[in-house]
């Protein structure tokens, strides 16, 4: 009997262990297999976030959003990073920076072209910004 | 005729140059290292605002914290909701002058160090800061480098006891940034 709750026990020990070691040590997952929470339009995105910091922030940072517009500039970084402005007929954008643990089967665009993105809202800064974005078809 | 428009062109465009007064990025690059011998942690943020005015020094920089991205989804989890609290301080702010602006010429290529001081906002707590940096000026361009280290204590961000050792005191934080003249 002892000898059964002995290696219960570390049967159990080990499992845990495994699980947490393979929890700490989990990637970022992709964008693409998580689910948006809020569909929005880019230029109302960033009308709201003008409007009333404070509550568009708690309403949205944090959260998968899908957002949708024409695009402003289509632009990537130094690292190959690539990023998406969508305009909102004001002074500044919604700035989607593409999701680096996804594969993407499009990462430049012409101005004008409509599109939806899903990342995760950061908030605003100059343009609202969305982290880790993939384009929905 | 030709010959002129383009001598017309090159005037123009040196005129543009040297009237540029705001420089503007929304591709700042702020990475952060914490190394301990328990354990790295890196995070690259490649979405920071930087408005420099030439003419009088100011310089304002901002990142969202959210845009911060680590390697591992619980490292990315526990800096956003244990130790930055992003949703309550969804941003971390710098704002301040160049303290030696004579030494920079902005119409003249050439890479020149700088310091610049001012208040330093991560977690929501203000912190008087002097950091020195290097600005190159070259292609119509004005490229900010940096480094320097932030104590989380300084900021109010408390490391719970568990994880003290896998958490650097002093963290290294390194900037890059290619700033382009305002309006295009």
């Amino acid at each position: 009997m002892l000898k059964k709750i002995l290696l219960f026990l570390v049967v159990a020990g080990v499992l845990g262990a495994g699980i947490g070691y393979y929890m700490f040590n989990k990637k970022v997952p992709s964008m693409a297999s998580e689910k948006s929470e809020v569909a929005i339009d880019a230029a109302q995105l960033y009308q709201e976030f003008e409007t009333d910091e404070a509550a568009a922030s708690a309403k949205y940072v944090g959260k998968i959003v899908a957002v949708s517009g024409a695009v402003l500039e289509s632009s990537t970084l130094e690292d190959g990073t690539p990023k998406v402005l969508l305009d909102t007929g004001s002074d500044f954008g919604v700035s989607c920076e593409f999701d680096p643990n996804t594969k993407h089967a499009k990462t430049t665009f012409a101005p004008g072209e409509k599109l939806t993105l899903k990342g995760e809202c950061a908030g605003i800064n100059l343009d609202v910004q969305l982290a880790r974005c993939v384009v929905v078809e | 005729m030709k010959n002129r428009m383009v001598i017309l062109g090159v005037f123009l465009a040196f005129g543009f140059c040297a009237q540029a007064q705001k420089y503007f990025t929304r591709d700042a690059r702020v990475q952060f290292n914490s190394d301990t011998p328990v354990e790295k942690i890196e995070a690259v943020n490649k979405s920071g605002t930087s408005v420099l005015d030439t003419k009088t020094g100011r310089m304002d920089w901002k990142v969202l914290i959210k845009n911060f991205l680590f390697e591992k989804a619980l490292m990315q989890e526990h800096f956003n909701e244990n130790y930055m609290e992003s949703t309550k301080y969804p941003n971390a702010t710098f704002k301040g002058s160049i303290t030696n602006l004579s030494d920079v010429n902005f119409a003249k290529d050439g890479t020149y160090k700088v310091t610049a001081k001012g208040t330093m906002t991560i977690h929501g707590v203000e912190q008087e800061i002097s950091v020195p940096g290097t600005l190159t000026v070259g292609g119509g361009m004005v490229k900010v480098t940096a480094d320097f280290v932030v104590k989380p204590a300084d900021y109010k961000i408390d490391i719970p006891g568990v994880v003290r050792d896998n958490i650097a005191k002093e963290i290294a934080v390194t900037i890059d940034a290619s700033l382009k003249p305002m309006g295009k």
